[in-house]
C-alpha cells in the first residue's frame, strides 16, 4: 500500500500540521472546510480543498458520509483524522475502510475497546497495571451506586464511560451530593457522547497528569517515546505540556513505558497512541485511559526524540514497519508547549473569537509555532479556541523555560484576547520553575495574577480620571514637564500593538 | 469632584480631590493617594505608595484609551452630573431590566435560576458551552428573575435572549 494523497478530516492548526508532514514526504493533501472556514489557513495551504457544509460540526467535520464521499471523489487513498472531531470514532474508521480508504489511525476494534473507559480499565487490571481505585463496570441502581461509592470513599469522580477530553466528569465530595451529581453526569454524558453510562473513580487530590507516547506498527512492534507532563490544566483541559516530566527519572520512565506498551499490545493497538496516567505525590502511578489518536501536545515528544510523529503515522498506515527498536529512542534535552487559545483568562476563560488585526509570532532558535492563524484571519465562533501551539526546545529544562518566557514575550496577538498573559505568568512562576506541578497549579496561582491585573486596571482608571480632571481646569502639571522619551512608554519597548 | 468611570459594561463612581500633583482618589471602597504628573503629552507618571507607573492616555472617539504595562484599557470618564443626565437617572437606570444575551452560539448546560428567584450581583444564572468550553454567566446586578427563556440541553444562537432580570 502506498499513500499518495491524504484527505485531512480536520481544521485549524492540526490540519496544517498534517498537511506539512504530507508535503515533506511528497504526498498530496486534500483539505475540507465548513462555510465558516473558507479562509482558514489549512484551506490556503492544502493542494486541494472542498466545502463540506454549514459551520455546525455535526453537518461538516463530523459528517462521516460527506467526508468519505469527498475523499473518494478527490482520489485520496488515505484519511487523517487529526485529533478531536472523528479521530476516536470507530464508525469513521470503519466507513473509511469500507470505502477502500486507509484510515491513518488504529483499527476500529482498538478504538472501540479503549473508547469505553471501563473496558480499558479492565484491560489494565488484567495486565496487573495499577488503576485508580473505582468501578470496572458502569454503575446503575440507587443502592448499588451508593454502596460502590462508599467502598471507594469520598471525594470521588463520576466519569462518562465513553467520555474524554475532560468532559462528562463530576467531583462528588459527600454522599449527600451523590444523587444529583449522578443525574447531571448521566444527562451530560448522554448528550455529549450519546450514552449515559458512568462509572466511579476515587478523586486523587492534585495529582500529576503524565502520559506516555506509544507507536505500534502492523508487524506487531510496540515502542514508547517517553512521557509528557500535562499537569498544568484549566478545567481538566491542558494548557502547558512538557517532555520529559521533571518528576520522572529513568527507572520510572521504564516502568511507565513498559506498562503503556503492554496495554497497547493487549488492545491490538496500531499507529500512534497515548496512555495516560495519574501520578500521586509518592510517585505511585495509576492507569487513567488510552487516547487512540495523535495528541494536541505531540510536538514536545517530537522535539526531544527527533521523531516526526505524523510521518510515522503515515508510514505505519501504509504498512511500513517502524524499522527501529526501543533502544533507538532517546530523549534529548527538554521541550515545552504552551497553548495559545482565543480566550479571556480573566473572564472565566470566556472564548474570544474575532478578527486578528495584528499578529507577530515568536521565532528564533529552537522555537516552533504550530499555528492555524494569520494576521487578518477571523477566528470563527463555532470551534475550539486553540489558535497556536508555541513549542520550544532547550538543552535542559531551565534553558527551555527561559526560551519559552522569551518566546511568549515576542508573541503578539492583537484584536482578540488570548491565554498569552497567563502562560507568561506560569512559566515565570517559581513553582513551575522548580517543577512543582499538579493539576491544581493554575487555580492556585490565578488569584495573584488577577490581583496584579486589577492593580493595572486601577492605575489606568486613575490616569484616565486625572486626564479628565485636568481637562476640566485642574492643573496636574506642577512645573515645566520634561519630555519622556518613547522607550519609557512600555515594559517591552520597541513594538507596540 | 465626582466622576463616573465605565470600563466594559461596568460603571463606578470615582471621587477626586487635591491639586498640584497630589491627589486622593476614592474608587469604590479603596482610597488611593497618588503623586501624578503629566510628563509629556498624554503620558502620566504615577507614584503610588512608592511604586512608579507610567500610563499612556489618549482620546479615541470620546473614550480614553490607556496603556499600562502590556495592558490596554478603554475607559469612559464622565463628570457625575453629566452621566446622570445622559443615562436619565444614572445608577438608577441599571436597576431596570437586565437581559442576559448569548454572546456566542452554544448549548445550555445548566440553568441555575427560575422565574421569581431573587438573585444578587455575581450569582450564577446559567452555564453555556461554546467553542468547547463551559462558561458560567453571572448576574450583573441584583434583582428578580422575570423570565428564563432556555432550558438545559438547548442549543442557542449568538444574540438570543436567555434570562431577563428586573
Amino acid at each position: 500500500m502506498k499513500i499518495t494523497k491524504v484527505l485531512v478530516a480536520n481544521r485549524g492548526e492540526i490540519a496544517v500540521r498534517v498537511i506539512r508532514a504530507c508535503r515533506e514526504q511528497g504526498i498530496a493533501s486534500v483539505a475540507v472546510f465548513s462555510q465558516a472556514d473558507r479562509e482558514a489557513l489549512h484551506v490556503l495551504m492544502a493542494d486541494e480543498a472542498y466545502p463540506i457544509g454549514p459551520p455546525s460540526p455535526a453537518e461538516s467535520y463530523l459528517a462521516i458520509d460527506k467526508l468519505v464521499r469527498v475523499a473518494k471523489a478527490s482520489g485520496a487513498d488515505a484519511v487523517h483524522p487529526g485529533y478531536g472531531f472523528l479521530a476516536e470514532n470507530a464508525g469513521f474508521a470503519e466507513a473509511c475502510g469500507a470505502a477502500g480508504l486507509i484510515f491513518v489511525g488504529p483499527p476500529a476494534g482498538a478504538i472501540r475497546a479503549l473508547g469505553d473507559k471501563t473496558a480499558a480499565r479492565r484491560i489494565a487490571r488484567q495486565l496487573g497495571v495499577p488503576t485508580v481505585p473505582g468501578t470496572f463496570e458502569p454503575v446503575s441502581g440507587h443502592d448499588a451506586v451508593r454502596a460502590a461509592a462508599r467502598a471507594i470513599g469520598y471525594p470521588l469522580m463520576i466519569k462518562a464511560a465513553l467520555g474524554g477530553g475532560g468532559k462528562g466528569m463530576r467531583v462528588v465530595r459527600a454522599e449527600t451530593e451523590l444523587e444529583s451529581a449522578l443525574a447531571l453526569a448521566r444527562s451530560e454524558a448522554a448528550w455529549a457522547f450519546g450514552d449515559g453510562a458512568v462509572y466511579l473513580e476515587r478523586y486523587l487530590v492534585e495529582p500529576r497528569h503524565i502520559e506516555v507516547q506509544v507507536l505500534a506498527d502492523l508487524q506487531g512492534r510496540v515502542i514508547h517515546l517517553g512521557e509528557r507532563e500535562c499537569s498544568i490544566q484549566r478545567r481538566h483541559q491542558k494548557l502547558v505540556e512538557e517532555s520529559p516530566s521533571p518528576f520522572v527519572d529513568d527507572a520510572m520512565r521504564e516502568r511507565l513505558g513498559e506498562a503503556a506498551c503492554r496495554i497497547a499490545k493487549a488492545a491490538g493497538y496500531v499507529n500512534a497512541g497515548t496512555v495516560e496516567f495519574l501520578v500521586d505525590a509518592e510517585g505511585r502511578f495509576y492507569f487513567l485511559e488510552m487516547n487512540t489518536r495523535l495528541q494536541v501536545e505531540h510536538g514536545v515528544t517530537e522535539m526531544v526524540t527527533g521523531i516526526d510523529l505524523v510521518r510515522e503515522q503515515l508510514r505505519i498506515a501504509a504498512g511500513e514497519s517502524l524499522g527501529y527498536a526501543q533502544e533507538a529512542v532517546a530523549l534529548r534535552g527538554a521541550a515545552i508547549e504552551c497553548r495559545i487559545n482565543a480566550e479571556d483568562p480573566f473572564a472565566g476563560w470566556m472564548p474570544s473569537p474575532g478578527t486578528i488585526t495584528g499578529l507577530r509570532a515568536a521565532s528564533g532558535p529552537w522555537v516552533r509555532d504550530d499555528s492555524g492563524a494569520y494576521e487578518g484571519y477571523t477566528v470563527p465562533r463555532f470551534y475550539d479556541t486553540l489558535l497556536a501551539k508555541l513549542i520550544v526546545w532547550g538543552v535542559d529544562r531551565p534553558t527551555a523555560i527561559q526560551r519559552m518566557a522569551r518566546a511568549l514575550a515576542e508573541y503578539k496577538v492583537v484584536g482578540i484576547l488570548t491565554t498569552i498573559p497567563v502562560l507568561a505568568h506560569i512559566v515565570s512562576h517559581d513553582d513551575f520553575r522548580a517543577g512543582k506541578l499538579s493539576t491544581g497549579f493554575l487555580d492556585r496561582i490565578l488569584p495573584a495574577l488577577a490581583a496584579s491585573r486589577d492593580r493595572a486596571k486601577s492605575i489606568a482608571v486613575i490616569a484616565a480620571v486625572l486626564a479628565e480632571y485636568e481637562r476640566l481646569g485642574h492643573r496636574t502639571i506642577v512645573d515645566a514637564p520634561s519630555s519622556a522619551p518613547d522607550w519609557r512608554r512600555g515594559r517591552h519597548p520597541g513594538w507596540r500593538p | 469632584m465626582k466622576f463616573v468611570v465605565t470600563v466594559g459594561d461596568a460603571s463606578e463612581t470615582v471621587e477626586v480631590s487635591g491639586d498640584a500633583g497630589r491627589y486622593r482618589l476614592t474608587i469604590g471602597p479603596e482610597v488611593w493617594d497618588v503623586d501624578g504628573r503629566l510628563t509629556a503629552q498624554g503620558i502620566y507618571s504615577l507614584l503610588v505608595g512608592g511604586v512608579s507607573y507610567v500610563a499612556d492616555v489618549r482620546d479615541e472617539a470620546g473614550a480614553c484609551v490607556v496603556d499600562v504595562g502590556d495592558e490596554r484599557y478603554v475607559i469612559r470618564v464622565e463628570e457625575q452630573t453629566r452621566f446622570i443626565i445622559r443615562t436619565k437617572g444614572g445608577a438608577g437606570a441599571s436597576l431596570g431590566a437586565q437581559t442576559l444575551v448569548a454572546p456566542l452560539p452554544g448549548r445550555i448546560v445548566h440553568v441555575a435560576v427560575k422565574p421569581g428567584d431573587r438573585v444578587e450581583k455575581g450569582d450564577t444564572l446559567l452555564v453555556i458551552e461554546a467553542m468547547k468550553m463551559e462558561n458560567e454567566y453571572k448576574a450583573g446586578s441584583s434583582g428578580t428573575v422575570a423570565e428564563v427563556r432556555v432550558e438545559a440541553g438547548q442549543a442557542v444562537n449568538g444574540g438570543d435572549v436567555l434570562v431577563v432580570i428586573r
